[in-house]
């Protein structure tokens, strides 16, 4: 049992040390890549400041020094990480890590309540449609379910944004609160938040809840096939317990995959989501550092995406192991991650 | 048709009276009547056994008398159930009624207890759901469940912290009886309750229903396809065929002297350990599709005694002699013309296929282990250590040619981590395994450079897996499959000569017509067929030794002599070898004993006793043996299941096996000194190899050592003591 | 024979169900659109008609022009090709790098599984669309069949995972032990008896890996992050929500709707016909609407749970 978790802290802890490998890879040893664009930059922007001084930028900004060896580099650069150094952002000229703070909590609650809805909705919606199988509400349910799915969330983001936002004016188009609203509990604050950020959800839930939806379907009709139902019918258990203990549960179960793979899709999507409606979490960052060639900045939101996946993936995978008797024991054999 | 009066002078008064029962389903075929016009009284606290093969609508009986039966499945009739003088139309009743019936009076367990427990809660909740669900004192019900489990010789406060899949299959099958009994119910209804275990276990579990029937005056209804199990336990037996009764009396009656031929083939079709091997035979035919039943008697296209009567007009179920009913015109000519083969008067001559059997072996294994490491997985497996599973220890066997050595025990023994070594299908731990000679992994690796080639082995030494289901590629028609191995071992070989050879044996193996069976895809045979099919491509590889593991345990019991026959037969004809693998020991000595062969027993992964099967079976020598015996015997109905000659149910842990002799922890005979020191299958001076130092000059240190204390000792809980 | 097995009866089987059927067709239409279209449709050019006509108006451009009068159908049309590259390079990247890692680490086990598996699981945890943004900045792409597969860079990881499963359970069929006995060689037991058993599978899993390169392809080419070497629905979108200011400029929001539908519908078909394909492979859902007749035999024996695995 103890082993189950270590085994899975070790994975998490490897994932994230080889992003950040490949992260220092793609910055320092790609031929023309980042090092070299930010040194031109900086030239043209500087132009008479002499070579010494801009080696010494550089270094300030990507917080990697070409000039060491490529080891002391490489632990020069994962340390600074460990410390919360990610650089400087040349763009808004301002340490990466103190950007990236101020957001990660407005992507962060944006992420965690489109994934509490997609999967409300769509455990709810799919236990409905598997307890009337084969009902005009199914066949209607499982259709729309398809539909909504094979919309890309930045099409539905791109649409609602037009309509809801230009069009009537009903939504904001950009921002995380109303300039006039103080920060903190406050019903007002709170109410501006969830207005700012209530497109966003909308956007990933309306394209997400489908799919969960037929797959929660599948599952509670593979439940309702099961000998334990039949006994535990038989047992004259109240069907309330039924429904929650025995489908619910057993059908739940196979649906963490599905959960942790949302994770990283949704946290990916923030880049997109982010942009289309000027919402300054880390994506939208993320997104500025790549239109302005802000490698540090956008390298240190990848990381950041990336780090804010695996300990969403690992809380989700440690849960799991308390909620399925079995999943320790089997250990690798389960299928996730 | 005449119904079977209720009596209540002998057998007490009736709980149950079903009248007319029937099941259908609508299907696009047609209407398909899987139970059909069932009549049969149940009386209070009697066990009622209802015999039949699979698919014949017994499973369906069952689920009847809970009201239960599987949607879109309909049921008619009558079903009146008695309580306390109260009589209950149970197809009347609105849905709560039914509720409350169901497991506060009708209880029921099912064959698969793995699949009958949600996996994601624990023992305990599903008591106390239960409890709760019938407004029980969850106290007082705890109580009751701690001494059923106790019963049931499980440790209760183990059982119920665990969850269904920290249980082996005994141990859940048991669970499943306790949690059906918790409510205190008339009747126990249950479907197949055993199949899926070893014999010994189905043995064991029985004689402790048996106990749990008398403490908690219960009556059982169980329903079974084995009908030499439920003969010593059943007072009345009930015989289905073809979703009827065909045979309903008292089990002494029915099971010695049975009125319907189907009855009398049935059983004369189950291999046991005393009749004469000559004299079994199976049943020839198949039974028939629900939707399609044949007219009349729907035995008579499969009956010897069949005629135009038969085929016109369906015969009743009639009283033939006291209490005893059958559904034949002809059971006085049936009686005296099908003999049985338990009480044939000719003497027992039995034909031995006697082997020319070689005196160099054509596989030897050399102290042989095979141990497995579980758990660890993913890179970082390295945080869990892994449990080594000791599979097989020290095994030492050597096959001859035209050999039989039928190797027996439990599962989770290593009987057939065993067999594969054999074959060389499993790389051993430690140990050499040689093909004439030649070390085997030794020739495969390159560090032995002997005159025989590794493809020379590898094609002398085959297999035949226990799975029907899986032993063929469902992807592939049988003459693709068939040609395998032609393909790989003669390239040059001409198409023609190739579907030839297959044809011939598919022809020989009784797969007529062969052409038509070759184009087939698995899932158009039966599973009789299948393993036939698997057998033929073994021997197209002309082998050695064939490993058959329990190659015959999944098939129907009507059809497993067939299948030994047939390979017996081509034994013969291909000079081949078998190592047969079971956990039956009828089955072993059919199989073994009919071409002079052997039996090996294992436990925990060590060959406890090797010898020529008469000598095994007559007068088995290690205790272990001997509890086997019991579990397999016989078909004698005047002596009730005894209680079983073993201490512990549950087979320890392979992962950490006991020390000293493995078995001393279940031993009835286990002394002190078995717990410290180990017998070895050599130094005993019996008759034949048997590690139990009873079998040592009489010098050895057991015989002036304690008897080990059964307190302290027991795996599991005390039955007593316990709860 | 080879054709009737592999070929006819698959597609009769698939034919049958109304989903598959219906996404077939849907394919089938922009393979058309691909292929033939670009042929009989000439290639876009600015001035063509007037700007920005709505759709339906005038049936020389049935679904109107943009801000320069280029013709949004053709634009549409003539963008399917490298879309279609992009779509064959991606799915065939994920679905054959998927089999071999998937086989390889199933059949084989042991210290080739851990290390392959340990990889996969690292993939698959990085989130995809950050990941394939920096590496396309890095390498910056201008073939379709590059872009598609930097797109689909960590999108085999879950099907090869899925595939390794799959393996590991046939594996213990008796048929390939009795096989590997026989002495036939792996990679023929492979071949004849593991690989046909997964075709359905793999199938299903092409189609999804598909939409995630329709999916990320206009995405990434929408916000401008691949170069627009090449007509791209992403690139009109770009064009018309950066040029045309279409979320806000009246008159222009067809430039944007167009390309949005063209994804929407084809995502529509793709996921139509996995989720048909799905059901008609998958025993589990089959056996539930089939009738006691014999099924058809060749398509048999696939374990499902393949339609929880449809990704974005």
């Amino acid at each position: 049992m103890v082993n189950y978790y270590l085994a899975r802290t070790a994975q998490a802890l490897f994932t994230v040390f080889a992003v950040m490998t490949l992260a220092f890879g793609l910055i320092r040893l790609m031929p023309g890549g980042p090092m070299d664009f930010v040194r031109a930059q900086l030239q043209q922007e500087a132009g008479a400041v002499d070579q010494a001084q801009i080696n010494a930028m550089v270094e300030v900004y990507t917080n990697v020094h070409p000039e060491q060896p490529l080891l002391d580099q490489y632990v020069d650069y994962m340390s600074g990480i460990m410390r919360g150094d990610l650089g400087v952002s040349m763009w808004y000229d301002r340490p990466v890590s103190e950007i990236l703070a101020m957001a990660l909590p407005w992507t962060v609650f944006v992420m965690t309540i489109s994934l509490a809805f997609t999967f409300g909705i769509g455990i709810s919606l799919g236990a409905a449609m598997a307890y009337a199988e084969g009902s005009r509400f199914d066949s209607i349910s499982t259709l729309v379910s398809i539909f909504l799915n094979s919309i890309p969330y930045y099409v539905a983001a791109i649409v609602m944004v037009y309509f809801l936002g230009y069009e009537s004016g009903m939504f904001p188009i950009g921002g995380r609160i109303s300039s006039d609203v103080t920060p903190g509990l406050n019903i007002p604050f709170i109410a501006s938040a969830f207005y700012h950020a209530a497109l966003p959800i909308a956007s990933f839930v309306i394209t997400a809840f489908g799919i969960q939806a037929l797959a929660m379907r599948g599952n509670s009709i593979r439940v309702l096939g099961e000998d334990y139902l039949r006994v535990a019918q038989l047992r004259g258990l109240p069907p309330h317990d039924i429904a929650l203990r025995y489908i619910g549960r057993n059908a739940i179960l196979p649906m963490y995959t599905g959960f942790m793979i949302s994770i990283g899709f949704m946290f990916g999507g923030s880049v997109i989501l982010e942009e289309i409606f000027a919402y300054p979490g880390v994506g939208f960052y993320m997104f500025r550092g790549i239109e302005a060639r802000d490698y540090p900045l956008m390298m240190g939101a990848f990381i950041l995406i990336t780090v804010a996946v695996v300990i969403g993936v690992y809380v989700a995978d440690l849960t799991y192991g308390k909620l399925d008797p079995r999943a320790s024991t089997k250990g690798g054999d389960r299928e996730a991650f | 048709m005449t119904e079977p009066e209720p009596t209540t002078t002998k057998m007490g008064r009736p709980v149950f009276e079903v009248e007319g029962a029937s099941v259908t389903y609508d299907m696009d075929r047609g209407v398909s009547r899987v139970l059909d016009d069932a009549t049969i009284d149940i009386f209070e606290e009697e066990i009622l056994g209802v015999v039949g093969e699979s698919g014949s609508g017994k499973s369906m009986f069952a689920s009847s008398l809970l009201n239960a039966v599987p949607p879109p499945g309909t049921l008619d009739g009558e079903i009146r159930y008695h309580r306390d003088g109260e009589v209950i139309d149970l197809l009347g009743l609105s849905p709560e009624q039914l509720r409350r019936v169901r497991w506060e009076d009708v209880a029921m367990v099912f064959q698969g207890a793995q699949s009958s427990f949600n996996p994601t809660i624990s023992i305990r909740r599903h008591f106390e759901e239960t409890l709760e669900a019938h407004e029980y004192d969850i106290e007082n019900g705890l109580e009751h469940a701690r001494q059923l489990l106790a019963d049931l010789y499980l440790d209760p406060e183990r059982v119920l912290g665990s969850y269904p899949h920290e249980l082996s299959g005994g141990m859940q099958q048991r669970a499943l009886i306790a949690l059906s009994l918790v409510l205190e119910p008339d009747v126990l209804v249950m479907d197949e309750p055993t199949a899926a275990l070893d014999l010994l276990m189905q043995r064991s579990i029985l004689s402790l229903l048996e106990n749990v029937k008398e403490k908690y005056e219960l009556t059982v209804v169980f329903i079974t396809h084995d009908l030499p199990l439920v003969a010593g336990l059943a007072d009345r037996l009930a015989v289905m065929y073809s979703f009827k009764f065909v045979e309903i009396g008292r089990a002494e009656d029915v099971f010695s002297n049975p009125k319907h031929p189907y009855t009398r083939a049935l059983l004369n079709a189950i291999p046991n350990l005393d009749t004469p091997r000559s004299r079994m035979h199976p049943i020839e035919g198949s039974a028939p599709d629900p939707v399609n039943v044949p007219t009349g008697c729907s035995y008579h296209p499969r009956c010897p005694l069949a005629d135009e009567q038969c085929e016109a007009a369906e015969p009743p179920l009639a009283e033939t002699t006291d209490k005893h009913h059958a559904a034949c015109y002809y059971w006085e000519e049936a009686m005296e013309e099908i003999e049985l083969s338990i009480e044939s008067d000719e003497p027992a001559v039995d034909d031995t296929v006697v082997g020319r059997q070689s005196d160099e072996p054509v596989v030897s294994v050399d102290a042989v282990d095979v141990h497995f490491e579980q758990g660890g997985g993913g890179l970082f497996g390295f945080f869990s250590d892994p449990d080594t599973v000791h599979a097989v220890d020290d095994a030492n066997l050597e096959i001859y040619e035209n050999d039989v050595v039928a190797l027996v025990g439990e599962s989770g023994c290593g009987k057939t981590t065993l067999g594969k070594a054999i074959i060389a299908a499993q790389r051993p731990t430690n140990g050499t395994v040689r093909y004439r000679g030649q070390d085997i992994w030794g020739t495969r690796d390159g560090r032995v450079d002997g005159e025989i080639p590794w493809e020379q082995i590898r094609r002398s030494l085959q297999m035949i897996h226990q799975d029907p289901g899986s032993s063929l590629n469902s992807h592939r028609k049988i003459k693709s499959s068939l040609e395998d191995p032609l393909r790989r071992w003669h390239p040059n070989m001409d198409p023609g000569d190739r579907e030839e050879r297959i044809l011939g044996m598919l022809e020989y193996t009784g797969m007529s017509p062969p052409t038509d069976y070759a184009l087939r895809y698995p899932h158009q045979l039966s599973g009789g067929e299948k393993q036939r099919v698997a057998l033929i491509r073994a021997l197209l590889m002309n082998p050695d030794v064939i490993l058959a593991d329990e190659a015959v345990s999944a098939l129907d019991v009507s059809l497993r002599l067939e299948m030994m026959d047939l390979m017996l037969e081509l034994q013969d004809a291909f000079d081949t070898s078998y190592v047969f693998i079971s956990h039956n020991l009828s089955n072993a000595r059919y199989f073994a004993g009919n071409a002079d062969g052997r039996i090996g027993v294992m436990y925990l992964g060590e060959l406890v006793e090797l010898g020529p099967v008469d000598e095994v079976i007559d007068e088995p020598l290690h205790p272990y043996t001997k509890v086997l015996k019991w579990a397999t015997d016989d078909m004698e109905l005047s002596d009730r299941i005894e209680d079983p000659p073993i201490r512990g149910i549950d087979i320890p842990d392979p992962v950490n096996p006991p020390a000293g002799c493995r078995f001393h922890t279940r031993c009835p005979e286990a002394r002190t000194v078995c717990r410290e020191e180990s017998p070895s299958l050599d130094e005993a001076v019996s008759a034949h190899p048997t590690a139990c130092f009873r079998e040592y000059p009489m010098e050895h240190p057991y015989w002036d050592s304690e008897p080990v204390d059964d307190a302290e000792e027991t795996v599991t809980g005390d039955p007593i003591d316990a709860g | 024979m080879f054709l009737n097995d592999w070929l006819i009866t698959p597609l009769r089987v698939i034919w049958d169900d109304w989903r598959a059927r219906v996404g077939g067709i849907i394919i089938l239409l922009y393979v058309l659109m691909g292929t033939i279209g670009v042929v009989l449709i000439s290639e876009p050019r600015p001035g063509d008609g007037p700007r920005l006509i709505r759709p339906f108006q005038d049936w020389a451009h049935p679904l109107g022009t943009d801000i320069n009068g280029n013709d949004l159908f053709a634009q549409t049309v003539h963008a399917t090709p490298p879309m279609l590259e992009m779509i064959v390079a991606g799915a065939v990247f994920t679905t054959a790098l998927a089999m071999v890692v998937g086989t390889l680490s199933g059949y084989k086990g042991g210290i080739v599984d851990r290390l392959l598996m340990t990889f996969t699981d690292i993939l698959l945890t990085i989130p995809g669309l950050p990941l394939v943004i920096v590496l396309a900045l890095v390498l910056d792409p201008r073939q379709p069949w590059v872009v598609g597969v930097i797109l689909t860079i960590n999108a085999w990881a879950g099907l090869a995972r899925a595939i390794r499963s799959q393996v590991l359970t046939i594996r213990e069929e008796a048929y390939i032990e009795a096989a590997r006995l026989m002495g036939i060689s792996t990679w023929r037991i492979l071949l004849k008896d593991i690989t046909p058993s997964l075709m359905p599978y793999v199938l299903v899993n092409f189609v999804n890996a598909a939409r995630t390169v329709v999916f990320a392809s206009v995405a990434l080419y929408f916000l401008g992050i691949l170069p627009d070497t090449f007509l791209n629905w992403g690139v009109m979108m770009n064009y018309a929500y950066s040029v045309g200011g279409a979320l806000y400029t009246s008159g222009t929001a067809h430039w944007l709707f167009v390309p949005l539908m063209t994804i929407v519908v084809l995502s529509f078909g793709l996921i139509l016909f996995a989720q048909g394909t799905d059901r008609v492979f998958n025993p589990r859902v089959r056996a539930r609407h089939a009738s006691q007749d014999d099924l058809e035999p060749g398509e048999d024996d696939m374990s499902g749970e393949v339609a929880t695995q449809i990704r974005g």
